[in-house]
């Protein structure tokens, strides 16, 4: 079965049209994956070391970028740096960016990611010493430095106001062996008191 | 009977008190002998673990090392107590530096951690002391017929190799009631409470997500071993008609109301009448 010669010039004029309006489309918008050049004299080639020398931070250099983390997370659709970009980000030595992103208080620490990766990168945690860094720079929510506020001055996060419902089931008004000296005794020593105290 | 250090946390009694009274009464009917910690407070939650590393370990091995002491182990009705608990006793486990460090600040109570007293949640100490067999012998009022969909809790079964918790113990122990376990697509996806104070729209819509896919796969219950998931999944569901314009009505239990109504706890006992998302049908269910 062939083609005559009016058939192969209507599929090459359709090609033709269909490469013209793909070439002008990427000509009135870059494509989505480019982002703003790094700015390498802003890198910080410490922060890896730094991260990895941190609880469970070790495994970090062994990511090989897959974005399965990314795959895994529920939320991820809804932050402006994925959690391998993050990951990546911080072998880079992108500190500030990393240290000053909303993304890792929006983690909703599930583990989903650190289950999945295929490298063992304890994706969480990392982000979790992530946020202990940032929380010495005093980059830190203000709802979660209401929460240290809480901890440092009552000693726990929650304080029984309906007792009265307590003893509904049979259960003591107060709560019992509750001691709250103790704990804001240590808080009061380490850098809850700090992330406080600057809020003061 | 097994004795056990009762580590009760801060939202259980003030949230929950419905839970605590019912794993009380469930824990008595099988020889559990549950002894409230003494001087012990706050294991100060995620929250406390991302601002505050040092805090968090310390106040952590503190309680552990007061289990110490007594030689029991330490059982608790909270995913986020758990999680504290056993991350910071895995820890220490495997970093003796860390271990010396917190060790020389508990000196000062006359503390010391030594890992003996192992942190469990309360599920797993019913599943692996008590065990299906002999909770089956207990069953009076099986669920025959009831689907119920678990909400394990992220903290409950992530990161496995600290937890040591599999999804199987919670299952068996929901089917050994005589319920059937309702597989859903989000069963691993997190109920958002961590996220909470840092934006409420993400939580919330993770509840919702959540119970739509537990309500959209048939579940009649939905049953949770957290206060924290709990809060999300009943109380946030009462906020979804004005958020979402829906409404679901998955009646919400802690895991010991379901055991403790199986073995013919009543429902005042087990406390159904706290529950936000009113839990009738199962009552129905039971009396019919």
């Amino acid at each position: 079965m062939g083609f005559n010669c009016a058939q192969v010039q209507r599929v090459l004029n359709q090609m033709s049209v269909v490469y013209l309006m793909t070439e002008m489309n990427e000509r009135s918008s870059p494509p989505i994956t480019l982002i703003d050049p790094i700015d390498m004299s802003k890198l910080d080639p410490k922060f890896r070391n730094e991260i990895k020398s941190m609880p469970n931070g070790e495994e970090l250099s062994a990511c090989f970028a897959c974005s399965t983390c990314t795959a895994a997370c529920p939320i991820a659709n809804m932050w402006k740096y994925k959690p391998h970009q993050l990951i990546r980000m911080i072998l880079l030595g992108m500190k500030e960016e990393v240290l000053s992103s909303n993304e890792i208080w929006l983690c909703l620490t599930c583990y989903q990611c650190q289950e999945r990766c295929p490298q063992k990168v304890r994706v969480t945690d990392i982000f979790f010493d992530c946020k202990n860094l940032a929380a010495e720079e005093g980059k830190i929510p203000p709802n979660v430095v209401a929460l240290a506020k809480e901890l440092l001055t009552k000693g726990q996060l929650y304080t029984v106001t309906a007792d009265w419902e307590r003893e509904d089931m049979g259960l003591e008004p107060e709560v019992p062996g509750l001691s709250t000296e103790a704990i804001k005794n240590i808080l009061k020593d380490t850098r809850t008191s700090r992330i406080v105290g600057g809020d003061k | 009977m097994t004795t056990y250090n009762l580590y009760i946390g801060c939202s259980v009694p003030v949230n929950y008190p419905n839970y605590e009274a019912a794993m009380i009464k469930v824990a008595q009917a099988f020889n559990m002998d549950l002894v409230y910690m003494e001087g012990v407070g706050c294991c100060g939650s995620p929250n406390l673990r991302a601002m505050d590393h040092r805090g968090w370990i310390t106040v952590n091995a503190r309680t552990l090392a007061i289990a110490d002491k007594t030689g029991y182990d330490i059982v608790t009705p909270c995913n986020g107590c758990f999680g504290s608990l056993k991350d910071v006793h895995h820890h220490l486990m495997h970093d003796a530096e860390e271990r010396a460090k917190v060790n020389e600040i508990l000196k000062k109570e006359g503390l010391e951690f030594k890992g003996n007293a192992k942190p469990r949640h309360f599920a797993e100490a019913l599943y692996h002391d008590i065990g299906i067999e002999e909770i089956k012998k207990k069953i009076t009022k099986p669920l025959d017929g009831v689907g119920i969909a678990i909400h394990y809790g992220c903290h409950l079964l992530r990161p496995d190799d600290v937890t040591e918790f599999k999804p199987e113990y919670l299952q068996e122990l929901v089917e050994v009631t005589g319920a059937s376990v309702i597989d859903y697509p989000l069963w691993k996806q997190c109920c958002g409470a961590t996220v909470l104070p840092v934006d409420e729209d993400i939580a919330i819509r993770l509840a919702r997500d959540k119970v739509k896919s537990m309500k959209e796969a048939g579940a009649a219950f939905a049953t949770v071993v957290c206060p924290a998931c709990g809060n999300q999944l009943d109380l946030q569901q009462l906020g979804l008609k004005e958020s979402y314009g829906e409404v679901y009505n998955l009646p919400v239990l802690v895991y010991p109301q379901i055991l403790g109504l199986a073995i013919g706890l009543n429902e005042e006992e087990v406390g159904l009448g706290m529950n936000r998302v009113p839990a009738d049908p199962i009552l129905d269910h039971l009396s019919g």
